[in-house]
C-alpha cells in the first residue's frame, strides 16, 4: 500500500488521539507526578525505635543537661532535661546543634599528621600507636636533655578529670606550664585573693538576688552558665526585680534590662567607685561587713571620699551625678543587690580594678556569702586523687618558672595567664611541645598575629581537638578526641553558679570515626614515657579513672545524670563578716584605679573599637554550626562581609552610610567591614561581633566576616598581670 | 522555493532573507529555551526570586500577555456578538495575536511554578474557593478556544485547502465561529477577572485587597474592563509594528480606528472606575486595615508613588483622551502615542498588582526589598516574544491572515 | 446542644509568647530547624531565601541614642482561623491544590508537601513571611543526614513550606493517648519544639479553648496583642509586652491615631 499525504496525515492524527485517549499519557503524568514527591536525591529518614539518652553538654562551660532523642542507632535531636539544675529543660542554639557537630564535615576522622606546611591543610593518616609512640618519644627526649618545663598545655577549662589528668601528667612529668583559656574568672579569682585571702572563683546566687547592677555583662547573652542566666532573668522579670544595665552599647542584656546606662567604655571602674562614694557618704554600707575599722577599708574609704565624687564620675563616665546618686541608694537599699562584672559573654578578662571596685560595691551591701548574694567557690572536691612520686627530672622541671610568669613575683596572685602566652614565647621562652585542649588559641586569643608568631616558634604542637578547627589546621599531629555525644565524662559547671553542679556526659552514640578519648590518649602517653610518669596514672583506661573518681556517686551520676551534693562538687567557702578586705595587700591603690590607655595614636585613630559577644556567634572553641549561623541576622553578616555597628552621627562624620564598605584600621590590623547604622551605639564607638571570621572549619563559618581579634591586642594590667584591654583604637575609612 | 504554499496574490520576501529572519528569532528562542531547561532541571534558584518577590517578572509577563491577549476575545465580541463587521479584516489577526498571548502564558506558568510535572494537581486537586483554580479552568478551556479560532486560518493555507476534508472542516468552522467567540468572550470575562481577583481577594495584603461584588472584589471588573480596553490596542500595536516590517499597509485605516475608537472609550470608562477604585481602597479600604496610601508609595527603593502616576493618569487619563477624540485618531503619531501608552497602562496595572502585592511589607517591622531579574528570567521572558516573532512571521507568510492585504497591495 | 459539645471538643492551639521574657537568643529558631528537618545552605545571609519557619524579628523604637530601645519578636506561622474564626486562613482559600488546609479539629494550619505545585499563591496572600518557598534541593553534607528525624517529611525544591505547630508532636502524643484508651491530651503531652527548648520560658503552648491551659488565661493578659490584628486574620499567635511602642509595632496605624 502507498502511504500518501492524506492517508499519512490521517494516520498521524488518528495515532495521536488514540494515545491520547489511552491511559498512557495519564499515566506518565501521574508517575512523574509521584517522581517529583520521592527524588532520589532528597533523603528518606530511617524509622526505627525511638530512645533518649540524658548526657551533658559540654560546648560551653554553662554545663545543661541535655536528652538527645534517638532513633534506632541515630541521634536525632538534643533537648534540654527538665528537672535539671542548670538548665531545667532549657537549651541554646548551640546545644541544640550538636549533631550537625557530631555528623559534620569538620570532624578529624583518624589522627592525622601534617604532611606540608602548618596550615596548608596536608595531612597523612596515622596509627594511634604510632601517633602516641611519637608523642611519647618527643616527650622522652626533651625530658632527658632537662627541657621538661618547655612542654605546655592550653586547655579550655581547668575543671573536671581530663584537664586534671592532663595538668597531673604535666605535674608529674616536669612541666608547670598547664594554662587555661582567658576568661573573666581569672580575674574574679585574683580579686578574690586579695579581698577574701584565698583563690577562689565567684558564684551569684542571682535567682534570690533583688537587685541587679551589670557592669556590661551579657546576662541574657552568654555570660556565666546562659541557659541558667536567661532563665534567672525570666524570674526576675516575673518577680518585678530591677535590672540595671551600664554599657556603652545597647546590647540585648541592656534592652531587657530596666535602666540602661549608657557609659564612656572602660570607665565602668569609675562609676562603681562613684557609687561607693556615695553609699560610704550616706552610711548606707553594712558596717560590720566591710569591717569599717580595718585599715583596708579605711584606705579605700579615703581614696573614693577624694577622689569619685559624683561630680568627677560624671566627667569619667559621662553619666549624669543625679543619675549616680540615685542608683547608689537604689543599690544599698535593696535588700539582696548584687553588682557583676565581666563584659559580654565573661571570655575575657578585665583589670583587677575594675574587679575590686565592683567586688566593693558587693562588699559595702554586706551581700557576699550571703543568699541572693556573691559566694566564693572552690575548685570542685570530687577529683583527690593519689600522691604521685616525682623524680629528680619532674621537681627540677616543675619548680622552673611558668611561660605566663602566673604564681610568680608581680603575677603571684594568678593561677594562668594565658593572656601572656603569645608575648612570652615571642620574648623568647621556650616551648618546644605544646598540648592544646579543647581550646582554639590561634582563633580565640587577642592578637591573632603575635600567637600565629608564637606558635610558628613552637617545634611540635599536638591538638587533641575533634575538628579541624583554626589551632587543629595550625598543629603538626592531631589526635582527635571523641565528641562529648561520643564519650563518658564529667561536666562541672562552675561558670558562675553559685551551687556548682556536676553532670555527667555520656554516649549517645557509638564513636563515628576513628577517634579516641582524649583521656585515654594522656594515659596511653602517660604509660608509654615510662616511669615515674606512669606510675602515677594506675587506671587501666579512662573510663576507670572517672568511675573511681565519683566513687559512690557514679551511681547517681549515671542515674540521675548530675550531682548537686556541695560536698562531692564544690564547697562555697564561708565568708564571715569582718573578713572582707576591700584593698587587701595592695601597697598603691592609685596604680588599680587608672584608666586603661588603649593603643594607639588618638589622632590617627578617633574611634574606639569594641569587640562584642552574641548568642547567636559562638566564640569559644566551638564555632557556630551551620543551624546558629543561619540565625545571624543580615545586619551582622552578609554574604562573607561583616558589619560593623556603628551610630548613625559617626557614619556621617566619617561619610558613611549603611551598607557602605569601610576600611576598619587598628594598631593591630585593618579590615574590610561593611557599615551597620545603629542607635543603640554611643558615637564614636565601632561595635565588632566576636566568633566570626575563622580560617578553618567548614564552609558553612570558614571565611565568612573577620575574627576581631586580628584587630585587637591584649594590654597588660600593671597590678596584676591580666589583659585590661576592653578594646582599640580604631579608625573607619570609607573604602 | 516554498511559493507554493503562499497565499495567491501577495507578495512575500525571498526565502532565503525569510530563513534569516526566522534564524535570528530562533537564535533567541534557543536561548530562552536554555534558560528554561536550565529552571527546569536545577529548580527556580536560577531566578533572582525570593520570598518577597515570589511574584516576579514572570508572573508580571504572564498577567501582561493575558491583558493584552484580550485584544482577542474583545474584538471576536466586537466582531461576532456585537456585530462590528469592519473588524472581520482585523479578527483574524487578534486570533493569533491572542493564541501566542495564552500559549505564553500557559509555558511561563509551566516554567514559574516549583513543581512543574505536578502542574496539574491544579485541575486534579482543585479548591474551588481559590481565584487561581478558575484562571487555570478558564484559561485552558479559552486556550482552547482560541485553538479552535485558530485552526481555520491554517486549514485556509492553500496547500491544505486542497484537502476537501479540510476545506470542509475549515468552512463548517467558520459557519459555527460565532459560537467559539461567544463562549471565548465568556470565559476570557471570567478569566480575566479571576486573575483580577487573585490580588483582590488577598485580605492579608492591604495594598492588594479590595472590596466588591460578592465573592468578587473590584480589581475583578477592573481586569476584565483593562483587558477588553487595552488588549485591542495590543493588537493595533502589533499589526503597525507587522505592518513597518514588511512595509506595507495590512489593515484599511477606518478599521484600525474604529477598533482605538473603541478601545479609547472603553479606556476612558475603566480609568474613571479605576480612580473611583483608587480613591476609594485609599480613603476607605485601606485606613481600615492602618494605612495612607502614602505608606505603600513611601520607603520604596526605587518608583515611590510615581508608579501610581505614571500607571493613571499617563498611562490612562493621556491615552483615553487621545483615542476618544477624533483629531487624536486621525494623527498617526498621536494614535500609536495613545495606543502605546494604552498597552504599557495594562502593563503597568499587572506589575503593581503583582509585585508590589508581595514587596510592600505589612509588618511594621519588615521592609522592602529590591528585586531585578536574573538573566534566566529576562531569557525565558522573551522566549515567548520570539515564539511570537516565528508564529506570526510563518502565518503571515502562508496564511491568508490579513484579507485586505491583496487589495491594499495591488500586484504592480 | 449537639454542636455546642462539638465546639467545646474543638481545639484551638495557640502560642502566647512573652516579648518581655524573651532575649533574642535565637533557640527557638534552631529547636524548630532541628526538629523539623529544615535544610540549610551554606550561605544563609540572604534572609529572603533562608528558610525559618520560626523567625526571630528584631524591632527598635527608632529613637536615637540613648532612647533607643529594641525588642525580639518571634514569628512562627500565625495559624490564622481568618475572620470569624471560620478557617478561611488568608493562605487556606487561596491556594488553588488544596495543599493547604485549616483543620477544624485543632486550628492548625497544615502544608501538604507533596501536593504542593509551587504557585507561592499562599506566600502573597500571608501577610507574616510565615511561608517559605525551596527555592533550591535541600543538601546535607555528607554524613548530617543522620540526624534527619522520621517525624517530618524532607521537602524538595519548589514546594512552600512553614510552621506546622510541630504537628507530628501531636499525632505522637494523639496515638499514644489512643493506645492507652485515652481520648484527651494533657497539657504538657503536645508542646512545639520552640516552646520545649525556649530557654526564659517565654513561649506557652496549649489549647486556647481549654480553660485548664494557660495559654487560656495568659491571652486575656492586659499587654496581650496579636500581629496586625486589623487585618482580620485572627490569629492563634498572642504576645505580650509592657512596652507600648512594641504592643503598638504589631499592627499599622494612621498617623492620625491616637496612641
Amino acid at each position: 500500500m502507498k502511504i500518501d499525504r492524506r492517508c499519512f496525515l490521517s494516520l498521524g492524527i488518528g495515532g495521536a488521539a488514540g494515545i491520547a485517549l489511552s491511559p498512557l499519557p495519564w499515566k506518565l503524568a501521574d508517575d512523574s507526578a509521584i517522581w517529583t514527591q520521592m527524588w532520589p536525591w532528597t533523603p528518606v529518614p530511617a524509622d526505627g525505635e525511638v530512645t533518649y539518652v540524658k548526657s551533658a553538654c559540654t560546648l560551653c562551660p554553662g554545663g545543661c543537661g541535655i536528652s538527645v532523642r534517638k532513633v534506632g542507632n541515630r541521634a536525632v535531636k538534643i533537648e534540654g532535661v527538665e528537672g535539671h539544675p542548670v538548665n531545667d529543660g532549657g537549651i541554646c542554639p548551640l546545644g541544640l546543634s550538636g549533631l550537625q557537630l557530631l555528623y559534620g564535615p569538620t570532624r578529624v576522622k583518624t589522627p592525622l599528621k601534617r604532611a606540608g606546611e602548618r596550615g596548608e591543610g596536608k595531612w597523612i593518616k596515622i596509627s594511634w600507636e604510632e601517633a602516641i609512640a611519637e608523642v611519647a618519644k618527643k616527650l622522652g627526649d626533651l625530658r632527658e636533655k632537662g627541657e621538661s618545663n618547655s612542654v605546655a598545655c592550653i586547655s579550655g577549662s581547668d575543671k573536671g578529670t581530663v584537664p586534671s589528668l592532663f595538668k597531673r601528667f604535666l605535674s608529674v612529668y616536669g612541666s608547670p606550664n598547664f594554662m587555661r583559656m582567658p576568661s573573666i574568672q581569672d580575674s574574679y579569682e585574683i580579686a578574690n585573693s586579695i579581698s577574701l585571702g584565698f583563690i577562689a572563683q565567684s558564684g551569684f546566687d542571682l535567682e534570690h538576688a533583688d537587685f541587679i547592677l551589670s557592669f556590661g555583662s551579657g546576662l541574657i547573652e552568654g555570660w556565666g552558665s546562659p541557659v541558667r542566666m536567661i532563665r534567672a532573668n525570666s524570674s526576675w522579670r516575673k518577680a518585678g526585680i530591677k535590672v540595671v544595665q551600664v554599657e556603652s552599647r545597647l546590647s540585648n542584656s541592656a534592652a531587657k534590662s530596666d535602666k540602661w546606662i549608657p557609659i564612656n567604655p572602660g570607665t565602668e571602674y569609675a562609676l562603681a567607685l562613684g557609687l561607693a562614694h556615695v553609699i560610704i557618704r550616706e552610711s548606707l554600707y553594712r558596717n560590720d561587713f566591710v569591717h569599717a575599722g580595718a585599715l583596708g577599708f579605711i584606705r579605700f574609704r579615703d581614696l573614693v571620699l577624694s577622689n569619685y565624687s559624683p561630680d568627677s564620675v560624671e566627667k569619667i563616665t559621662g553619666i549624669k551625678k543625679e543619675t549616680i546618686e540615685a542608683l547608689a541608694v537604689d543599690f544599698a537599699r535593696s535588700g539582696r543587690p548584687v553588682a557583676i562584672c565581666g563584659r559580654g559573654h565573661g571570655k575575657a578578662q578585665s583589670s583587677l580594678g575594675e574587679l575590686l571596685a565592683v567586688q566593693a560595691l558587693n562588699a559595702l551591701a554586706g551581700n557576699i556569702g550571703k543568699e541572693g548574694g556573691v559566694f566564693a567557690v572552690n575548685d570542685p572536691a570530687y577529683i583527690a586523687w593519689p600522691a604521685y612520686q616525682v623524680d629528680e627530672a619532674g621537681a627540677a622541671g616543675i619548680k622552673k618558672e611558668r611561660i605566663d610568669g602566673a604564681g610568680n613575683g608581680k603575677y603571684g596572685l594568678a593561677k594562668s595567664l594565658t593572656n601572656r602566652f603569645a608575648g612570652a614565647v615571642n620574648s623568647g621562652l621556650p616551648v618546644s611541645l605544646l598540648f592544646v585542649l579543647e581550646s582554639n588559641p590561634v582563633y580565640s586569643l587577642p592578637d591573632t598575629k603575635a600567637v600565629k608568631d608564637a606558635f610558628k616558634k613552637i617545634p611540635f604542637i599536638v591538638s587533641f581537638s575533634s575538628f579541624m578547627d583554626d589551632t587543629a589546621l595550625n598543629s603538626d599531629l592531631i589526635l582527635p578526641n571523641h565528641v562529648y555525644l561520643e564519650r563518658y565524662e564529667d561536666v562541672p559547671a562552675t561558670a558562675g553558679l553559685s551551687k556548682p553542679v556536676v553532670s555527667l556526659a555520656r554516649p549517645v552514640v557509638s564513636p563515628q570515626f576513628n577517634t579516641k578519648h582524649a583521656g585515654d590518649v594522656i594515659i596511653l602517653i602517660a604509660k608509654e614515657v615510662g616511669s615515674p610518669v606512669s606510675d602515677a596514672f594506675p587506671w587501666d583506661d579512662y573510663q576507670a579513672c572517672l568511675e573511681g573518681t565519683a566513687g559512690d556517686k557514679w551511681k547517681m551520676l549515671n542515674e540521675e545524670g548530675f550531682s548537686s551534693d556541695p560536698a562531692f562538687t564544690a564547697q562555697a567557702v564561708n565568708t564571715s563578716p569582718g573578713k572582707f578586705d576591700l584593698s587587701g595587700g595592695v601597697a598603691d591603690l592609685s596604680i588599680l584605679f587608672t584608666p586603661v590607655n588603649l593603643e594607639g595614636d588618638p589622632k590617627a585613630y578617633p574611634l574606639l573599637l569594641l569587640p562584642y559577644d552574641s548568642f547567636r556567634i559562638a566564640n569559644g572553641y566551638i564555632g557556630d554550626p551551620p543551624f546558629v549561623i543561619k540565625t545571624v541576622e543580615d545586619t551582622v553578616l552578609k554574604g562573607k562581609d561583616i558589619l560593623v555597628e556603628i551610630n548613625p552621627a559617626t557614619a556621617s562624620a566619617n561619610g558613611l552610610s549603611a551598607g557602605s564598605y569601610a576600611i576598619l584600621k587598628t594598631p593591630k590590623g585593618s579590615a574590610r567591614v561593611k557599615i551597620n547604622l545603629f542607635d543603640g551605639i554611643m558615637p564614636g564607638l565601632v561595635a565588632m561581633p566576636r566568633g566570626l571570621g575563622h580560617t578553618a572549619y567548614d564552609n558553612y563559618l570558614a571565611g565568612k566576616g573577620i575574627n576581631v581579634n586580628e584587630l585587637i591586642g591584649t594590654l597588660e594590667d600593671p597590678a596584676s598581670g591580666l589583659d585590661a584591654a576592653w578594646g582599640i583604637r580604631a579608625n573607619l575609612i570609607k573604602a | 522555493m516554498d511559493s507554493a504554499l503562499i497565499p495567491k496574490g501577495v507578495k512575500r520576501c525571498p526565502t532565503w532573507q525569510f530563513a534569516l529572519w526566522i534564524g535570528a528569532a530562533g537564535a533567541v528562542l534557543l536561548w530562552g529555551v536554555f534558560a528554561m531547561l536550565l529552571c527546569w532541571f536545577k529548580g527556580l534558584n536560577q531566578t533572582n526570586m525570593n520570598d518577597s518577590y515570589g511574584f516576579a517578572l514572570w508572573i508580571w509577563a504572564d498577567l501582561a500577555v493575558i491583558a493584552l491577549g484580550g485584544g482577542a476575545f474583545f474584538t471576536g465580541f466586537l466582531r461576532y456578538i456585537v456585530g462590528k463587521d469592519e473588524l472581520k479584516n482585523i479578527i483574524n489577526y487578534a486570533v493569533l495575536i491572542g493564541f501566542i498571548c495564552y500559549s505564553s502564558a500557559l509555558l511561563i506558568l509551566a516554567i514559574d511554578i516549583g513543581q512543574p510535572l505536578r502542574g496539574w494537581f491544579i485541575f486534579w486537586h482543585a479548591n474551588v474557593h481559590s481565584m487561581l483554580t478558575e484562571v487555570a479552568f478558564c484559561l485552558t478551556c479559552y486556550f482552547g478556544v482560541l485553538t479552535i479560532e485558530y485552526v481555520p486560518l491554517i486549514l485556509e493555507n492553500r496547500q491544505i485547502d486542497k484537502v476537501p476534508f479540510f476545506h470542509r472542516i475549515s468552512h463548517n468552522l467558520h459557519e459555527i465561529m460565532a459560537v467559539f467567540a461567544a463562549t471565548g468572550a465568556f470565559l476570557s470575562f471570567f478569566h480575566q477577572g479571576s486573575l483580577g481577583g487573585v490580588p483582590g481577594v488577598l485580605f492579608g495584603r492591604p495594598f492588594a485587597y479590595r472590596e466588591g461584588l460578592f465573592i468578587w472584589p473590584w480589581t475583578f471588573f477592573l481586569y476584565t474592563w483593562s483587558a477588553a480596553a487595552c488588549g485591542p490596542c495590543f493588537t493595533i500595536l502589533v499589526t503597525w509594528i507587522t505592518e513597518k516590517i514588511t512595509k506595507k499597509k495590512l489593515v484599511k485605516q477606518n478599521v484600525i480606528e474604529l477598533l482605538a475608537k473603541i478601545s479609547g472609550w472603553m479606556i476612558g470608562t475603566y480609568i474613571i472606575a479605576k480612580i473611583i477604585d483608587t480613591w476609594y481602597w485609599a480613603k476607605v479600604t485601606a485606613p481600615a486595615s492602618g494605612f495612607n496610601l502614602m505608606d505603600f508609595y513611601s520607603n520604596n527603593p526605587f518608583y515611590g508613588i510615581w508608579i501610581l502616576i505614571l500607571e493613571i493618569v499617563i498611562c490612562g487619563v493621556v491615552p483615553a483622551l487621545i483615542l476618544i477624540t477624533e483629531k487624536g485618531r486621525k494623527n498617526p503619531v498621536m494614535l500609536m502615542t495613545g495606543i502605546i501608552l494604552a498597552v504599557l497602562g495594562a502593563c503597568v496595572n499587572r506589575w503593581v498588582m503583582v509585585l508590589q502585592v508581595m514587596a510592600v511589607p505589612v509588618l511594621t517591622f519588615e521592609s522592602w526589598a529590591m528585586y531585578y531579574p536574573s538573566w534566566q528570567e529576562v531569557a525565558t521572558t522573551i522566549l515567548p516574544v520570539a515564539y511570537g516573532v516565528i508564529l506570526i512571521s510563518l502565518s503571515y507568510r502562508y496564511l491568508p491572515v490579513f484579507p485586505q492585504e491583496q487589495e491594499l497591495n495591488p500586484e504592480v | 446542644m449537639k454542636e455546642e459539645q462539638n465546639h467545646e471538643k474543638a481545639k484551638q492551639f495557640g502560642m502566647v509568647i512573652d516579648l518581655d521574657k524573651c532575649t533574642g537568643c535565637g533557640a527557638c529558631m534552631v529547636a524548630c530547624m532541628a526538629e523539623n528537618n529544615v535544610p540549610f545552605k551554606e550561605d544563609e545571609s540572604k534572609k529572603l531565601d533562608s528558610i525559618t519557619w520560626l523567625r526571630v524579628y528584631k524591632l527598635t523604637n527608632g529613637k536615637p541614642f540613648p532612647d533607643t530601645e529594641i525588642c525580639y519578636l518571634p514569628r512562627p506561622c500565625q495559624h490564622c482561623g481568618g475572620k470569624g474564626n471560620h478557617g478561611h486562613s488568608p493562605c487556606v482559600s487561596v491556594c488553588p491544590a488544596t495543599a493547604t488546609d485549616y483543620s477544624k479539629e485543632t486550628g492548625i494550619v497544615s502544608q501538604i508537601y507533596t501536593r504542593c505545585f509551587g504557585c507561592r499563591y499562599c506566600m502573597a496572600a500571608c501577610p507574616y513571611h510565615a511561608r517559605y518557598f525551596n527555592w533550591w534541593d535541600p543538601v546535607w553534607p555528607d554524613g548530617m543526614e543522620k540526624y534527619l528525624s522520621p517525624n517530618v517529611s524532607v521537602r524538595m525544591r519548589g514546594i512552600v513550606e512553614k510552621c506546622s505547630f510541630c504537628f507530628h508532636r501531636y499525632q505522637i502524643a494523639m496515638d499514644k493517648a489512643y493506645y492507652e484508651g485515652r481520648g484527651e491530651l494533657e497539657e504538657n503531652e503536645y508542646q512545639t519544639a520552640c516552646t520545649q527548648a525556649c530557654p526564659a520560658n517565654a513561649i506557652t503552648f496549649g489549647d486556647l479553648n481549654n480553660s485548664g491551659h494557660a495559654v487560656h488565661e495568659l491571652k486575656k493578659d492586659k499587654n496581650a496583642f496579636r500581629l496586625l490584628e486589623r487585618l482580620q486574620t485572627n490569629p492563634k499567635v498572642y504576645y505580650i509586652s509592657s512596652r507600648e511602642w512594641v504592643r503598638r509595632a504589631g499592627d499599622n496605624y494612621l498617623k492620625t491615631e491616637k496612641k
